[in-house]
């Protein structure tokens, strides 16, 4: 007997030993080691590269002092949504996905269902906790050259800090799952955990447990009561994880059924890299569905003149409540970030082009649908070049309006508002059809293209992501002047503004690229059906 | 045989499948209404209904893995998906489901250890044979058949000891020496007096059926004896041959 076993218990550790036999026993183990040694080569000379070329200066005093008294509850309210965000997924049967064959013989055997899933939720929480601590401590090593404070003391409390969010965010998840909180409840008890952070953040203080996690990200900066928040903070999210792991039994199996067959498909989809399946069934696991009344009826007098505008148009005003909620907090998160460029690393400013890109996703959707029904696109008195290019427009519009609004917030959140407004407003349509080319190219790739070519299907997938983030050089330019790092004859904002609109070339470049791709990809794709 | 465990064989406690004003709705739409019945211990109920009738809802209802939205069910006097509900109820699904990487046999042991079973592996050994599933004992479910793996899934039903046997379609895929297989393991476990629930098309599983519950558009059409006249009145005959 392989599993041979004397109760249920041992029978499941025995069948999980004999699993991950089977599963190292299939690993290539000279291959991992070797894509471990080329990451991590890879990541020395970024890291290397990026320490050397940033030229990163000591914040001035005042600086300092801003980020002590508000940087943790802005920091907390990220983690607070981020927290939200674990709610919802909770009461959708989250953050576990489970196989079909668990629920069928696992759960539904007369064995403690907290016995059985705990494994699972362990082993999620430690890919997490790594991932996250390790990004954390990337960032520390940026931030220990500004602020007061030791290498070591800022890499350990920014890799600590990274571990703490998975923790409180697959707690909170957890607990939403095993409890069964109704998506409603899970929501609300999520906008209350925001709109208690915000608040923090407007009124200055540290009363919400996500601020006081917020805390432990500038621990070297803190002294004394707010040293001890962050100790409470980082107690409250593994208390939270802790409490979420002892009801996780009470998870319903409908709603991990389902999860667990969305997962399925979309770890699937994320290994051969079609990033448009993900986003499909992404939406499909929150239950994102198009509204049935639109919240604006378009007249009927463009659908003569522009019906491909009036189509895209028409996609838009059916977005649901949820995804336009999303899409706003990813552009102030995006805004956020680029603020933290400034005051904190200018590593930071990576992130703001690749959070809008996930927006421009969504934004792409009527383009994406018809890549996706070729028949129905044959169907159309339209070469599939023009089709497709006419579907930018309306897109390009409504990416512009995003990155407006991360604009806003980020004149709000770093109130430097003429710098802010004036880099937003000169980068505004060049980012947007940059971000909106670079989600149509991602959209439109077919992932099994180039399956026979490992590293062109990698570079095929990666290339919009990493093209998205170069929406983030006009702030890094703007960050360069206003410090002086690059020699200009002006340093004040109206320069910074001036070089920053100079990045339009390179980022328009960039969009024609992109455009001049789709048009080729679609023209070969008719080529060939005809 | 694996067959009844002692719950229910005394015939003196709670039936082991009953059903009170049962339903089930998906986003308004009924796909089981108000649906009430009670399984005894040692009967064989085909369940039958066309498509889309409420057959698996309500099987999966009973295993516990749809919530009701109104109305209650219980599996030996307790509400599906409790410890005593799992260990009293055995569920066939209409498509068989494995771990990817586990064989046939290393499934049946870990199955037959989860509930406790007695000499496991005598029972495995006779499932094996009588199903035909000999030689695959080390097959992972992906390099099995469709006859093969509804095979493999019978087997992991019946392997460990049980009350209640609900299966869905259990039939489909199988060649004719194997329903006949299937048809005996089933008299033997009704004869052990475990409850049996079959959801199915087919007119020789009704006629071997001593009872027979119809749905149609997720409510009750008819529960007796698999009378073929008042069934042809309920049903179109192709609805019931599938």
């Amino acid at each position: 007997m392989v599993l041979a076993a004397a109760d249920p218990v041992a029978a499941m550790k025995a069948m999980r030993r004999a699993r991950r036999r089977r599963y190292v026993a299939r690993v290539d183990v000279m291959e991992v080691l070797y894509r471990v040694y080329l990451g991590a080569l890879v990541a020395v000379f970024a890291l290397g590269f990026l320490a050397g070329a940033l030229h990163e200066v000591p914040a001035d005093p005042a600086s300092v002092d801003g980020i002590r008294a508000h940087a943790p509850a802005a920091i907390g309210l990220a983690v607070a949504l981020l927290i939200y965000a674990g709610l919802r997924a909770g009461a959708r049967g989250g953050p576990l996905a489970i196989e079909a064959a668990e629920v069928q013989y696992t759960l539904l055997a007369p064995v403690s269902r907290r016995a059985a899933l705990r494994p699972a939720a362990l082993a999620q929480l430690r890919i997490a906790t790594i991932s996250a601590a390790i990004f954390g401590a990337v960032v520390g090593n940026f931030v220990f050259r500004r602020f007061p404070g030791t290498a070591v003391e800022w890499i350990g409390a920014l890799a600590a800090f990274g571990a703490l969010v998975p923790v409180a965010v697959l707690g909170s998840a957890l607990a939403a799952s095993g409890r069964r909180l109704r998506p409603g409840t899970a929501a609300a008890l999520g906008a209350a955990l925001v709109a208690w952070s915000a608040l923090d953040l407007a009124l200055g203080w540290s009363t919400s447990p996500a601020t006081m996690l917020g805390e432990a990200a500038t621990l070297p900066l803190q002294h004394g009561a707010r040293a001890v928040l962050a100790a409470v903070g980082a107690a409250l999210a593994v208390a939270l994880f802790a409490g979420g792991l002892l009801g996780i039994g009470g998870l319903g199996l409908e709603a991990a059924r389902r999860r667990a067959q969305l997962v399925a498909e979309i770890r699937f989809s994320a290994a051969v890299k079609d990033v448009r399946t993900v986003v499909l069934l992404r939406r499909q696991l929150a239950s994102e569905r198009p509204r049935r009344r639109p919240w604006l009826r378009l007249g009927g007098g463009s659908a003569a003149r522009a019906p491909i505008w009036r189509r895209d148009w028409q996609s838009f005003l059916r977005w649901p409540a949820v995804r336009i909620v999303r899409v706003v907090l990813l552009a102030v998160a995006a805004g956020a970030l680029a603020v933290a460029g400034f005051s904190q690393t200018p590593v930071l400013f990576v992130l703001p082009g690749p959070l809008l890109f996930v927006a421009a996703l969504d934004l792409i959707e009527p383009l994406a649908q018809e890549s996706d029904h070729p028949t129905r696109r044959a169907l159309l008195p339209l070469p599939a070049p023009r089709l497709m290019r006419r579907h930018l427009p309306a897109p390009a519009l409504a990416c512009c309006l995003v990155v407006a609004i991360a604009a806003v917030a980020a004149a709000g959140i770093g109130g430097d508002f003429g710098l802010a407004l004036g880099v937003g407003a000169v980068s505004l349509i060049p980012v947007a059809l940059l971000l909106i080319g670079a989600a149509a190219f991602s959209a439109t790739n077919d992932p099994y293209e180039y399956a026979l070519v490992p590293q062109l299907e990698m570079a095929m997938a990666g290339a919009p992501i990493a093209t998205s983030a170069l929406a983030g050089l006009p702030a890094l330019v703007a960050w360069a002047v206003v410090g002086g790092r690059l020699h200009l004859q002006a340093h004040g904002d109206g320069a910074a503004v001036g070089a920053a609109a100079a990045t339009e070339v390179l980022l328009l470049v960039v969009f024609a690229v992109a455009l001049g791709f789709l048009t080729w990809r679609f023209a070969k794709i008719e080529r060939e059906a005809t | 045989m694996s067959g009844a465990t002692a719950a229910t064989a005394a015939g003196s406690g709670p039936p082991p499948l009953s059903a009170h004003g049962l339903g089930r709705n998906y986003d308004g739409y009924i796909a089981l209404g108000s649906f009430t019945v009670e399984i005894e211990a040692g009967e064989l109920v085909a369940l039958i209904g066309p498509n889309g009738a409420g057959k698996t809802t309500f099987l999966n209802l009973a295993a516990g893995l749809l919530e009701p939205t109104s109305g209650r069910i219980e599996v030996a006097g307790t509400p599906p998906g409790s410890l005593a509900a799992r260990r009293a109820l055995s569920y066939l699904p209409d498509t068989p489901v494995f771990y990817e990487d586990l064989s046939v046999a290393e499934h049946l042991e870990y199955v037959a250890a989860l509930h406790g079973a007695k000499d496991p592996g005598a029972r495995i050994d006779e499932l094996l044979e009588r199903l035909g599933l000999q030689g695959w004992e080390d097959a992972l479910g992906a390099e099995l058949s469709k006859g093969m793996k509804q095979k493999a899934s019978i087997a992991l039903a019946l392997v460990r000891p049980f009350d209640v046997l609900l299966a869905d379609e259990p039939l489909d895929g199988l060649d004719p020496p194997s329903r006949e297989v299937l048809f005996e393991l089933l008299a033997e476990t009704r004869a052990a007096g475990a409850a049996i629930v079959v959801s199915t098309h087919r007119p020789d599983v009704i006629a071997a059926a001593g009872r027979c519950v119809a749905i149609r558009d997720g409510r009750l059409a008819y529960d007796g004896a698999p009378d073929p006249a008042v069934l042809t009145e309920i049903f179109d005959r192709s609805e019931l041959e599938g």
